[in-house]
């Protein structure tokens, strides 16, 4: 027994050894033959593009783009990386391994453009090129005033709701929501009227905004001790405390289950929504009515391309093609009948079935009021200490006032703690 | 007599009821996880706790196998870890014969030294491997990925088949030496039949290791194709948005079985490998 | 002699390059970079600029700094204490005469093991501690007690984190400790049975001198796992978008989240490098205990 095991042993050694030559060598040759395809310029060119979002969503694109860019012989391939940021940070100056381009939500995008890995997309297409895209897209896609991301689509947070679930109307003031879930909410029994990522940064931002507050400025000065999001931030408690944990499992599983009956979430929940069976209503934020007069104001995110310096360089003309076929209408129109996005191309609202997209339109007109989110490098660092104070908050039963003293010192030393 | 018997059954019974409790304490969320990975529901975490799900279905295990490359993160996996043992474990016996066997300045330094470079989180060296295989132009390739783990795994290696192969009585070294045996030959014919407990488990030591390492993995390759399992499982739950949790435990299950099975093949020798290097103190 | 000795070093030659170049390498090149201004600003045209960081890094070394420092400590002591003696009576038990089903109970406790440990951790964040779904809850709700949240507040965070700790940890310890147990001489019980030695008295005396030398390598091997232990607690509690309102930080999370957020690389490596030099100071200390122990 012992014989033959260590004989499995080394026959596994063997094999595996044998295995990985003969694989090294069909890379190598795999790799020779892309670069003779290269020369030759008869093969289909590849333009990889790196996200780390939903798959359906960029094979909606990925068939879009390549449908129009077949005759140019141009292939785009879209491949997930999970810690997106931390790997162009690694890769984004690495033109044999880096990816040409990549797709993400703006907030990113200042740090990434410090570090010189990207192009402004207007030295690779020019701006008649996207005159059809909203103004808003464009802005959030602007660092520094130069334009580094071509916008594809945007999402806010919207108010959805279970038809089957909920009493009467839903209220239009933020207090009577409060009531509504005083009553409605039994949280020993664990079914609940309203579910919010209430320790998210990103879903707390519509109370901050709305109170006049904010997390981070333009001049990258981070605001979490203001009074005004000090407000928020409790009024924001008296939610959270009939929201149950906040987690993201925890709340989608809840509303899906139907054990809450409304759920303040994006558009990439309702795949899972629509499988579970719900018959989902959907209402802006921008809907409700804050106590001092003014609207919630949520975060809007633009999902959008940016171009590597390496590539803009070298490809220019396949990357020019690719950003044109990406900023055509009928991207837009392809993710919004597929995906429940909203288009950043204005003309693909023209199309009947995305002009009837109730939830489309809910974004659209939420995406009107709504604050693109900042998109100063020094954002990446303020996600940790906001979240970690409406954590301290919600969850630990901390006092405001000294919480956001203490994060608001924490949130300073980490922007100072980059240069 | 006849009592003590009697208290020796009673003695053996508790012991037993205690043992099964403990055995269900630590299963309990394996076997949960086994459950999720046989639900049918696309949620799976429900308010309602069950050990069988309500409806039975195989199709976590048919997505796996059918939608995600699956088998080529075996194979990947397969490859690293073995060209992980081979090249660790090559270098590590005869490093560790070397340190056993030869009496040289500096050798109880070096083995102390080997300690403390063990203690540097290998998280924070990442970066500094990236540049480092950027310009040898390792990146995207197993070979890079195969030296990566081999070198953090060798000082474990080292360290633990060191205090066997000490365990080795050297007079029959000694005699085959007499004999004009060479040190090859010494070794292939003496030291490794007699260390195999040591050599077995230490081999499979790396490949637990390589065989669960996601980030160096995931950074440093580049396709989804090239992926190992771990990997590609982390990929599978890294974003929330996508995460079915049913499908993932699945993965789970199907990551850890070769490895429980590698284990019951040598628990034999797990005791002795693992131990015997320090009877001599 | 003089040939032996260059055999010898032939034989550590391939496995030393090894090491050289993927463990030291990068602590020296951390130690480079922790000499520039490496940071989101100066990605490419970095300079050096001396000691500078450390400066900064020691400015930082405030409270809470210290405050990991001793939870660091805490958390490895606990969870070494109470990992040795549990899998130590385990162990015990396993090897009691007569335990026939012995083979099957071992093999069942080293089922954690073989998980991998991040998949451990999100199946446990989920499946037990989870405050809506978790068994832990629903169990607590079938005996009509309230819901528990278990990592809001540092302490039961830190008892939480304990556990998941101990789950992933015990079967390699009681595996190490059984093999310890098979190879004391059985003819020191009889003797000391014959003087009438109790089963505590036997243990002192007997088992736990005897195993003691065999486990040494083992537990200082674990005692570093856990000192650098870095998935349970971030994972746990504060992974991005699902903190769990415990501030529970060691030395690592504390550097991860001080330093490497900031994607400011000469400030990290700093940190890195002063953190490295802690853990050979605690190593150290740890050695010539040990030692100690066995003179």
């Amino acid at each position: 027994m012992k014989r033959f095991l260590a004989c499995l042993l080394c026959g596994c050694m063997t094999m595996g050894l044998l295995a990985g030559c003969g694989e090294k060598g069909t890379e190598e040759t795999q790799k020779s033959g892309g670069d003779d395809a290269k020369d030759t310029q008869q093969e289909t060119e590849t333009v990889v593009i790196w996200h780390d979002g939903d798959e359906g969503i960029m094979d909606t694109i990925a068939n879009c783009v390549n449908q129009e860019l077949k005759e140019e012989n141009i292939q785009v391939t879209f491949e997930k990386k999970s810690g997106l940021t931390d790997q162009l940070q690694l890769y984004g100056n690495d033109e044999a391994n880096g990816p040409d381009m990549y797709l993400y939500a703006h907030d990113s995008l200042g740090m990434l453009a410090e570090m010189g890995i990207l192009a402004p997309i207007t030295d690779v297409i020019s701006e008649s090129d996207e005159a059809d895209m909203l103004p808003m897209t464009l802005e959030a896609g602007t660092y520094k005033n130069t334009q580094y991301m071509l916008p594809v689509y945007f999402e806010t947070l919207l108010f959805m709701y279970n038809k089957d679930l909920w009493e009467g109307e839903v209220p239009g003031t933020t207090d009577e929501l409060l009531a509504y879930m005083e009553q409605h909410t039994d949280t020993a029994a664990g079914t609940y009227a309203v579910v919010n990522q209430h320790s998210t940064a990103y879903n707390v931002a519509p109370f901050i905004n709305g109170f006049g507050g904010y997390i981070i400025n333009e001049e990258a000065e981070p605001g979490l001790n203001l009074q005004e999001t000090k407000d928020a931030i409790t009024y924001n408690q008296k939610f959270a405390a009939l929201q149950a944990d906040g987690d993201y499992n925890t709340v989608t599983t809840l509303f899906n289950d139907g054990k809450a009956a409304a759920i303040v979430g994006g558009p990439w929940l309702v795949t899972g929504i629509k499988a579970a069976g719900i018959d989902l209503g959907i209402k802006s934020l921008s809907e409700f009515t804050l106590p001092n007069g003014e609207k919630l104001a949520p975060y809007s995110g633009v999902q959008g391309v940016g171009v590597m310096k390496y590539a803009a360089e070298n490809r220019k003309e396949t990357i020019a093609s690719v950003l044109k076929a990406l900023a055509g209408a009928q991207v837009g129109v392809d993710l919004a009948v597929n995906a429940n996005c909203a288009p950043a191309n204005e003309k693909s609202y023209e199309d009947e079935q995305v002009a009837s997209n109730e939830m489309i339109s809910a974004i659209k007109t939420t995406a009107e009021t709504a604050q693109p989110m900042p998109n100063v490098p020094q954002m990446s660092v303020m996600w940790g200490p906001a979240e970690s104070l409406l954590a301290a908050v919600n969850k630990s039963g901390e006092d405001v006032n000294e919480a956001a003293d203490q994060y608001q010192k924490e949130a300073e030393s980490a922007i100072a703690d980059m240069q | 007599m006849k009592r003590k018997k009697i208290k020796n059954t009673l003695k053996l019974t508790v012991l037993n009821v205690i043992f099964i409790l403990i055995c269900i304490l630590v299963l309990v969320p394996i076997l949960y996880a086994l459950s999720l990975s046989f639900s049918g529901s696309s949620s799976a975490l429900s308010s309602e706790f069950r050990l069988i799900p309500e409806d039975i279905t195989l199709k976590n295990y048919q997505a796996i196998f059918t939608e995600k490359p699956f088998l080529t993160w075996l194979k990947n996996s397969v490859i690293l870890s073995a060209g992980t043992m081979i090249l660790a474990m090559g270098f590590a016996v005869t490093a560790a014969y070397a340190v056993s066997r030869y009496r040289f300045r500096g050798r109880h330094g070096m083995m102390m030294t080997l300690l403390m470079l063990n203690a540097f989180p290998q998280i924070l060296s990442m970066f500094a491997i990236f540049r480092l295989f950027k310009t040898m132009n390792l990146l995207n390739s197993r070979i890079g990925l195969i030296l990566v783990y081999a070198g953090s795994m060798c000082i474990f290696a080292i360290w633990n088949m060191k205090g066997y192969f000490d365990t080795i009585p050297l007079d029959i070294e000694e005699a085959a030496k007499i004999d004009g045996a060479g040190d090859f030959r010494i070794m292939a014919g003496i030291v490794l039949p007699l260390a195999r407990p040591a050599i077995i488990v230490t081999a499979v030591m790396v490949l637990i290791f390589v065989w669960n390492e996601y980030l160096f993995a995931t950074t440093f390759l580049l396709n989804e194709s090239s992926y190992t399992l771990a990997g590609g499982l982390y990929q599978l739950q890294a974003s929330d948005y996508s995460r079915s949790w049913p499908l993932f435990t699945a993965a789970a299950v199907l990551v850890s079985v070769p490895i429980l099975i590698i284990f019951f093949c040598i628990q034999k020798y797990m005791v002795s490998g693992l131990t015997a290097g320090g009877v001599k103190g | 002699m003089k040939r032996k000795k260059k055999a010898a070093w032939l034989y550590l030659t391939p496995a030393l390059v090894l090491i050289g170049l993927i463990i030291v390498f990068p602590i020296l090149y951390t130690g480079y970079i922790s000499l520039t201004n490496m940071n989101l600003f100066h990605w490419n045209d970095y300079s050096f600029i001396g000691l500078e960081n450390y400066k900064r890094a020691l400015a930082k070394a405030d409270s809470g700094f210290l405050a990991a420092i001793g939870v660091t400590l805490l958390w490895t002591l606990v969870n070494m204490v109470v990992q040795v003696v549990i899998a130590y009576f385990i162990a015990l038990g396993l090897n009691v005469k007569g335990l026939r089903a012995n083979r099957i109970y071992k093999t069942l406790l080293m089922f954690p093991w073989a998980m991998p440990a991040y998949v451990s951790i999100l199946l446990w964040r989920v499946c037990m501690f989870n405050t809506e779904f978790g068994l832990l809850n629903q169990i607590l709700g079938k005996l009509g007690l309230d819901k528990l949240n278990y990592l809001s507040q540092n302490v039961p965070a830190f008892i939480s984190c304990t556990i998941l700790n101990l789950w992933m940890a015990l079967p390699f310890m009681i595996m190490m400790i059984d093999g310890a147990l098979q190879s004391v001489d059985k003819s020191f019980y009889e003797s000391a049975r014959l003087d009438g030695a109790g089963f505590w008295k036997q243990n002192f005396y007997i088992t736990i001198p005897c195993i003691k030398p065999i486990l040494a390598p083992a537990v200082v091997m674990t005692t570093f796992t856990t000192f650098k232990q870095f998935d349970i607690i971030y994972l746990l509690t504060m992974q991005k978008g699902a903190l769990s309102g415990a501030s529970l930080q060691t030395i690592i999370t504390y550097a991860h989240q001080n330093a490497f957020v900031s994607n400011n690389y000469g400030l990290s490596s700093a940190v890195s490098i002063l953190i490295f030099a802690l853990i050979i100071i605690f190593s150290l200390y740890t050695n010539r205990g040990l030692k100690e122990e066995n003179r």
